[in-house]
């Protein structure tokens, strides 16, 4: 076992881990933030995405013990139930959820997507680079539309309309 | 509030992070199990040596089939149709393995990550038998010599054989202008929730209680099993199924894990836990679809078809699995003739053991296999006369009277016109400029194609005649509480459909209070009676009946005591925004409901206090078991749908890209449109995975060879276009008028997505066979038609 100094949504931890834990586990299991969900631990659905240093890093991937001294923002960190952020409130407008468990996940990239637009989200661009995450429930367009929608409110340039086909721009 | 476009009651703890997933259950004193699975797919089993593995330190027990027999009930798949093996197993296999993955000890440790070390000290002692994996061989078909057997005791491989017959088929092949026979094969695959299964139990030993947590889209029906197979009072068993991350009927069934994790609770004084991990849930849970239609059928040369026989034959795995294995494969029989009239129809059906992981449902339950092969039949039969494929459906289209129409095999058609419904979506797509456009491309060498398919859904089973044992009603409890709040809890289970607001909604307009303050649970037998879970699009029309039923008792009640309180007869009293008036008089809902409980003088004299009901509502209509002729009618009631899918295909990769996809669709009154636009568009992503980019793969050996994310492909952001949906609302006669929403995409998606890859292919010679429209499986289409190196420039050419 060893300890570790981790900076989590702002709050300065200290944690015992064994070398081998993953930092989803620890995240978890140690800290009970159970926002942080594990649908693959391989790396292929995004379900364990947190921030790691502000950058979106995949938690089942890591060790915790690479974490050390490192601030890590997991979804308990991003809005609350009083004070939703953009993007949950988008995706609720939206229904860019159902099951909810690939949620946090989509939260935590779509904040990095969001944070570097600079106004310049297009739903082709959005889909790219939310691609590393997995939804069984959504077909996706619901998700696209918060995410664009987040955009607009942060940059607020004017929303992508509604109803805007994306056939074939998505698969051209 | 039903039919408003309201977002999510349950959104906001998802968004937080709140949710509570079974993986995030954590009682006192957790341990935590991992299973140890057959590396194998057929092999007897001689002894399991676990020394080794109970010696590691912090693990805290382990169990292998021997150590639990005396401790629990085996498993049967309880179905007492004619033509089906009885059959029973324990969660751990004893004598034999039968596929790879199949469960053979449990470790229970302090953590995951040591009972997983422990697995691998686990010395297995088995001596494998010869696999058989294809229907085929497993029934002796391919002329290979005995196959091996699966259970030894049945002297074959089948499980179950059927079959059905309405009208004369041979008299309809005399007839006939021209007879079809092909074979179109249903592969493997998975519906993938993106969490796993999983389940959690405590056994409290001085109460003699136990606590089961499970991931099961049927909390109260697992209920029963468990203590079936823990021999525990019904009573004494609690399962609550927690928020869940997605079901599609892969937690319908009631998994070997999750009542080996009942049992085990019951032997160790700690909670134990245990969820899939995803390599599990690829290869060791359910899977779905996999089956072989052998057809047969008897046109004219104007299209109309005038017979349909069919072999289906379905790869049951291997069928150790309550409810059966067997049952999607029902369904795929019971609706084959779909939206058509056709009178000649025959099928037989035998499902087939082999050493692969059990068959189980997958949103549609059979009806994808059903319409795919129906739909299917329409083009071919388009193709082999010369008839526009929209011309072939409107001349065998079911006519629009009389309503009920009941189906070759007995299903009661409650639904709209089907024609109508058909133009209507051709319309929309302006199907004249859709061929205009791809004879333009064809001229260009571009491969696109068009392809529609109909759809009539059912909803609303019983299931005694597939499953045993469940029921088609549901209840709820309905309480207003002393403060005028409401609480209803249903016995559905929401895995992400949105339960808690669409009941909420129907609450809301009976009781005409605001939504916040109606709360909606579900998924706790402790809660209710019975319940029969979330799946077959049951949930609006039942459990959104059960809930309109029960809300309407008890406002008619608090309207009884609000003409007590105003001093005026019943009928002069109206509710509407939260208050009962009559004249200038009124008395609020929260007033009443304080009345109810806490100033009881003021109640009608002779009446009970408190405001709570436990209502039941069984829709009806559908029957329980088939009759003497083999006709059974599935549903109470039937949704329907017109969908349209435009391809283009690159000869050269086989890729298929869907350039558009349009349904027109019909689940009667809509509760929700955001929430019915959801189930559609995911509904299709589900569909365009089933055709273009899932495949389950086992070698020759029964080996898995897609066991991660990154062999087992399901869409991605990049993959999923926008569905056009237009939804019309015919009420179905159930209270409520509700049909039924959570399936049509996934039925009638792959059907209308094959169809336009058959026509974009057209020109290359090819024939859509099968629903493996993978890129590599359309290049092997491509060259088995014999074109090559260079598709395009013989599609030019022709
Ligand atoms: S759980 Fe980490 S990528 Fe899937
Ligand atoms: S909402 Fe269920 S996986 Fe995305």
């Amino acid at each position: 076992m060893r300890e570790i100094a981790l900076l989590v949504n702002g709050e300065p931890v200290s944690v015992e881990v064994d070398p081998r834990e993953h930092l989803a586990d620890v995240l978890r299991d140690r800290l009970g933030l159970t926002g942080t969900h594990k649908a693959c631990e391989q790396g292929a659905c995004g379900a364990c995405t947190v921030h790691l240093d502000g950058t979106p890093v995949l938690s089942c991937l890591l060790f915790a013990v690479q974490a050390d001294n490192r601030s890590v923002t997991t979804v308990e960190g991003v809005g609350t139930t009083e004070d939703l952020a953009p993007i949950q409130r988008a995706l609720s407008e939206r229904h860019g959820l159902q099951c909810g468990f690939c949620t946090p996940g989509m939260i935590m990239q779509a904040l990095d997507v969001v944070g570097r637009a600079n106004g310049g989200l297009t739903p082709e661009r959005v889909r790219h680079e939310m691609s590393g995450n997995l939804c069984r429930c959504t077909g996706y367009v619901s998700i696209v539309d918060a995410v664009l929608d987040a955009a607009a409110e942060s940059s607020s340039v004017a929303a992508v309309p509604d109803n805007e086909p994306t056939q074939a721009e998505v698969s051209g | 509030m039903i039919g408003e476009r309201v977002t999510r009651k349950e959104d906001v703890r998802f968004l937080t992070g709140a949710g509570r997933y079974l993986a995030d259950l954590r009682p006192a004193g957790l341990k935590h199990a991992a299973i140890l699975r057959s590396p194998v797919a057929h092999a007897r089993v001689n002894g399991i040596d676990t020394t080794a593995a109970k010696a590691l330190p912090g693990v805290v027990a382990v169990f292998t089939a021997a150590d639990l027999k005396e401790h629990s009930r085996p498993l049967s798949h309880r179905l007492a149709v004619p033509g089906i093996r009885p059959l029973e197993w324990y969660c751990l296999a004893d004598e034999k393995v039968r596929y790879v993955g199949e469960p053979l000890a449990v470790v229970v440790a302090e953590s995951r990550y040591v009972a997983e070390d422990a697995l691998e000290l686990i010395e297995l002692d088995l001596d494998e038998l010869d696999v058989v994996t294809d229907v085929r061989a497993s029934l002796g078909d391919d002329g290979e010599e005995s196959a091996p057997l699966l259970f030894e005791e049945w002297g074959d491989n089948v499980f179950y054989a059927g079959g059905f017959a309405n009208g004369d088929f041979d008299a309809a092949v005399a007839r006939a202008d021209g007879v079809l026979r092909e074979t179109i094969a249903h592969h493997r695959i998975v519906g993938l929730p993106l969490e796993g299964h999983g389940a959690c139990g405590h056994f409290d030993r001085t109460r003699g209680e136990l606590l089961l947590y499970s991931s099961n889209q049927q909390p109260h029906n697992l209920r029963t099993v468990v203590a079936d197979v823990t021999a525990l009072p019904l009573e004494k068993v609690r399962v609550i199924a927690p928020d869940m991350g997605g079901g599609f009927g892969n937690k319908q069934h009631f998994h070997r894990e999750e009542l080996l994790i009942a049992v085990v609770a019951t032997l160790v004084p700690d909670p134990v836990t245990w969820s899939a991990d995803r390599s599990e849930s690829l290869t060791g849970s359910v899977q779905s679809r996999q089956q072989e239609h052998d057809v047969e059928v008897a046109y004219r040369s104007d299209g109309r078809v005038l017979g349909v026989r069919t072999h289906v034959i379905a790869d049951l795995g291997s069928p150790t699995l309550y409810f059966s294995s067997i049952g999607p494969a029902l369904i795929t029989t019971s609706m084959l003739p779909g939206t058509y009239d056709i009178e000649a129809f025959e099928y037989r059906l035998t499902g087939v053991a082999t050493n692969k992981p059990p068959m189980g449902a997958y949103r549609g339950f059979g009806q994808p296999q059903a319409n795919f092969t129906i739909e299917r039949v329409m083009d071919l039969v388009a193709d082999a006369t010369g008839v526009d494929p929209a011309d072939v459906r409107r001349r065998n289209m079911v006519p629009d009277a009389p309503r009920p129409y009941f189906s070759a095999t007995g299903n009661r058609y409650d639904t709209p016109s089907f024609h109508e419904q058909m133009e209507v979506l051709l319309d929309e797509l302006d199907y004249p400029a859709v061929r205009r456009d791809q004879e333009e491309a064809r001229r260009e060498g571009r491969l696109v194609g068009v392809g529609l398919a109909n759809l009539v859904e059912c909803s609303t089973a019983n299931l005694f005649g597939f499953c045993s044992q469940f029921g088609g009603y549901e209840m709820a409890s309905v309480v207003v509480q002393p403060n005028g709040h409401v609480s209803i809890n249903c016995g559905t289970k929401s895995q992400g459909q949105g339960h808690q607001t669409i009941y909420a909604q129907i609450a809301a307009d009976v009781l005409t209070i605001p939504m916040s303050a109606i709360d909606v649970s579900d998924g706790d037998t402790a809660l209710l009676p019975h319940g029969m879970g979330t799946w077959g699009s049951r949930s609006a029309t039942a459990g959104g009946g059960v809930v309109l039923k029960g809300t309407r008792q008890i406002r008619d009640k608090m309207t009884a005591i609000a003409a007590h309180m105003l001093r005026v007869d019943g009928e002069e009293v109206e509710l509407s925004e939260g208050t009962f008036s009559a004249g200038a008089g009124r008395v609020t809902f929260a007033e009443v409901a304080h009345a109810a409980y806490l100033q009881t003088f003021l109640l009608p004299p002779g009446m009970d206090p408190g405001l709570a009901t436990i209502a039941s509502l069984d829709p009806g209509l559908a029957d329980p078991f088939p009759d003497a002729t083999g006709r059974m009618n599935a549903g109470s009631t039937f949704s329907t749908a017109a969908a349209a899918a435009v391809v283009e295909i690159d000869a050269g990769t086989g890729q298929v890209v869907i350039r558009s996809f349009r349904i027109v669709h019909d689940c009667g009154t809509v509760i929700n449109p955001l929430l019915l636009d959801g189930q559609i568009q995911g509904g299709f992503a589900q569909a365009l995975g089933a055709v273009l980019l899932e495949e389950v793969v086992h070698d020759a050996q029964g080996q898995p060879l897609t066991s991660t994310l990154l062999d087992y492909l399901i869409p991605s952001f990049s993959d999923v276009p926008r569905v056009h949906t237009h939804h019309r609302e015919h009420p179905s006669e159930l209270l409520g008028g509700f049909r039924g929403a959570g399936e049509a995409t996934t039925i009638c998606g792959p059907s209308a997505i094959a169809n336009a890859v058959h026509d974009a292919l057209g020109p290359l010679g090819v024939r859509v066979l099968q629903t493996n429209l993978s890129s590599r499986s359309i290049r092997e289409m491509i060259r088995s038609a014999g074109v090559k190196p260079d598709p395009f420039a013989r599609a030019l050419a022709s």
